[in-house]
């Protein structure tokens, strides 16, 4: 069946896709960051209570966790007012729980968008970068075995428990593999040619009886 | 139904000028092809306008036909049976590239712009007047909903970059229909060398849709 | 593409029937079909055996590979080679699956064909999996996939082609993390 809405994916690079619903809530995320120079005017715009006597006015070194895309707007390596730090799931010690065993780690808790997130970080030079890159690339590879099983052969079952572990990103591929499965399982019985009311229908069926009851 | 000999005689052949010589099951063939190639491949195919006017052509002079017969003759039902199929397989084509239009508009007119004289569009006429409604509506209706509520200096969206491009370097399924030969495979990873394969007629591949673009063009690799 | 496109294409794969009725050569736009005699085998397009089946019209002849032992012997060979093996059919799956759902009584044996069928489908996609994962795990740019069938492609195809793009692009932020330092000016 073809569908009416086709929403755009993420952009998965070091740019965000603009109408990418995926990518806006993920450029929402909080990154820690260090101001450089004293920020005047911007401590309620940034969340930071004034320091005594400083007035609106951030002071140079204080910790700041902002939003990634206002980090990506306010970052610039020729005026430096601003450091980046690399969040602790893409610092050395997480890298090397990863090259260890991707699949331990729960990148739903730790994420949820642990690649769009991290191939944005490679937008603020860090000496790290390319090992960040790489871990992810190589994450990514690691777990990829596990998503296809665990996709494929969960059919008419609760997947919940299945996705619980897994980023937004492999959470739409788990998806991806489901869709096969079902579609080829549907039309094995049979079921592809029977005509079934669009769930926007059920739905609305049920609230006008909810409705009714209250 | 005219000459039914050459049915069996050479390949569907895809090129426009020789549309003329095509027998009725070539041509069912070849919109078969543009259909199945359409569905799997990640950009806008060439317009096959010239097999889908033939095809309709094809369909009403065969409707045309089957009103002058009598209801309940087993013939009318086969007939129709074959039209309706035949008909499902032009619309979801059509479908198909209505679709990508869709989520590639900035995209497609910006390559229609730029295309030079005599090169044949990716569009069709009705395609292409599709395109530029839907380019137009798109924007009246991204300034209604959102950019006039905005400061003045952020009520521009340059559509180009905000929708995403096709992506030519997805992979894809193929068969191949005409031996090649010396297609360069390019390295994934900078420890791999970039390599050479030739294509067996009749082998199948998964490869990025880049390497064999031309070759899905020229009808050479049928994608699967 | 969705399982029951494939179907449609399978649809026009030949099989022969025994009508219980005449009609003339018929002229269809694909090509011409018959003439039809009582009782005189010939050749159709399934969508039109199955139709004129449900009306009860003819008997369809199973296709020559639908017998259990051919079928052993393909899903014996299946499970032993490394590579997929030439199915008897680019449609097998949807063939069987048409005919054993319209027309079982035509066929002998339908339920142990059924199982056989399904015991083959089962060690390629087995087989696919572990080939996709390896072709990940190499990061390989290029497959030679011989005889795998349409239907195969589809179930497992999109989640494959999905996780290769999204490597590709992470593989791609491997060099553009480096160019943005030096393209700064």
């Amino acid at each position: 069946m073809s569908e009416a809405y086709f929403p755009v994916g993420p952009g998965l690079g070091l740019e965000e896709n603009f109408l990418s619903l995926g990518d806006i809530l993920m450029s929402q995320e909080k990154l820690p960051c260090r101001a450089e120079t004293a920020l005047p005017r911007l401590a309620a715009v940034l969340g930071k209570g004034a320091a005594a006597g400083q007035g609106d006015c951030i002071p140079e070194g204080t910790k700041l966790e902002i939003p990634l895309w206002l980090a990506k707007g306010m970052y610039d390596t020729k005026r430096r007012m601003l450091s980046v730090d690399l969040p602790k799931i893409y610092r050395e010690r997480w890298r090397t729980v990863f090259s260890a065993d991707a699949n331990v780690v729960d990148l739903h808790k730790m994420g949820p968008y642990y690649y769009g997130f991290g191939s944005q970080l490679l937008n603020f030079d860090s000496p790290e970068n390319t090992e960040v890159a790489q871990t992810i690339l190589q994450t990514f590879i690691g777990r990829f075995r596990r998503i296809m099983d665990s996709s494929q052969n969960a059919y008419n079952e609760d997947t919940s428990a299945l996705v619980a572990r897994l980023d937004e990103l492999e959470r739409a591929l788990f998806q991806a593999g489901q869709k096969g499965l079902n579609d080829f399982q549907c039309w094995e019985k049979g079921q592809t040619c029977q005509i079934t009311a669009s769930s926007l229908v059920q739905n609305y069926r049920k609230r006008k009886f909810t409705d009714l009851d209250g | 139904m005219a000459d039914m000999s050459a049915l069996e005689s050479g390949s569907a052949a895809g090129s426009e000028e020789e549309m003329e010589v095509l027998t009725p099951a070539q041509l069912i063939r070849s919109l078969q092809q543009a259909w199945l190639n359409e569905k799997f491949s990640p950009e806008l195919l060439e317009s096959k306008s010239e097999t889908v006017e033939c095809v309709l052509e094809q369909l009403e002079h065969m409707e045309e036909n089957l009103k002058r017969t009598k209801k309940g003759d087993l013939k009318v039902g086969i007939h129709c049976m074959e039209v309706e199929r035949i008909r499902y397989m032009l619309n979801s084509y059509l479908r198909c590239r209505l679709r990508k239009i869709e989520k590639f508009f900035p995209h497609i007119l910006e390559k229609e712009k730029s295309r030079a004289e005599g090169e044949p569009s990716t569009l069709s006429p009705e395609e292409f007047a599709f395109a530029k409604e839907y380019m137009a509506n798109m924007e009246t209706y991204m300034r209604s909903v959102a950019l006039k509520h905005m400061p003045p200096n952020l009520q521009r969206v340059d559509l180009l970059n905000a929708v995403p491009k096709p992506n030519l370097d997805s992979f894809v399924f193929l068969r191949v229909k005409e031996r090649q030969e010396s297609i360069l495979v390019e390295p994934e990873t900078d420890e791999q060398r970039e390599y050479v394969i030739d294509l067996e007629e009749g082998s199948q591949h998964l490869i990025r849709y880049k390497t064999i673009a031309p070759l899905v063009a020229s009808g050479a690799v049928h994608l699967i | 593409m969705d399982p029951a496109e494939a179907e449609f294409l399978a649809e026009q794969e030949l099989v022969t029937i025994i009508p219980n009725f005449s009609l003339d050569r018929i002229y269809l736009i694909g090509g011409d079909l018959g003439p039809f005699n009582p009782g005189l085998p010939v050749q159709v397009p399934l969508w039109l055996a199955m139709n004129l089946k449900q009306r009860q019209k003819c008997r369809i002849i199973p296709l020559e590979w639908m017998d259990v032992e051919k079928l052993e012997q393909i899903r014996d060979q299946e499970r032993k080679e490394d590579t997929f093996t030439p199915m008897p059919s680019p449609y097998y799956m949807e063939l069987t699956k048409l005919l054993l759902n319209y027309a079982s009584e035509n066929i002998p044996k339908a339920d142990e064909i059924r199982t056989l069928v399904k015991e083959t489908w089962d060690t390629r996609i087995a087989k696919l999996r572990l080939s996709a994962d390896s072709f990940v795990r190499q990061q390989e740019a290029h497959a030679r996939l011989d005889n795998l069938t349409l239907m195969e492609i589809n179930t497992a195809g999109t989640f494959l082609t999905q996780a290769l793009d999204h490597m590709y692009k992470l593989r791609t932020n491997l060099h553009s993390g480096e160019s943005a330092q030096s393209q700064d000016f």
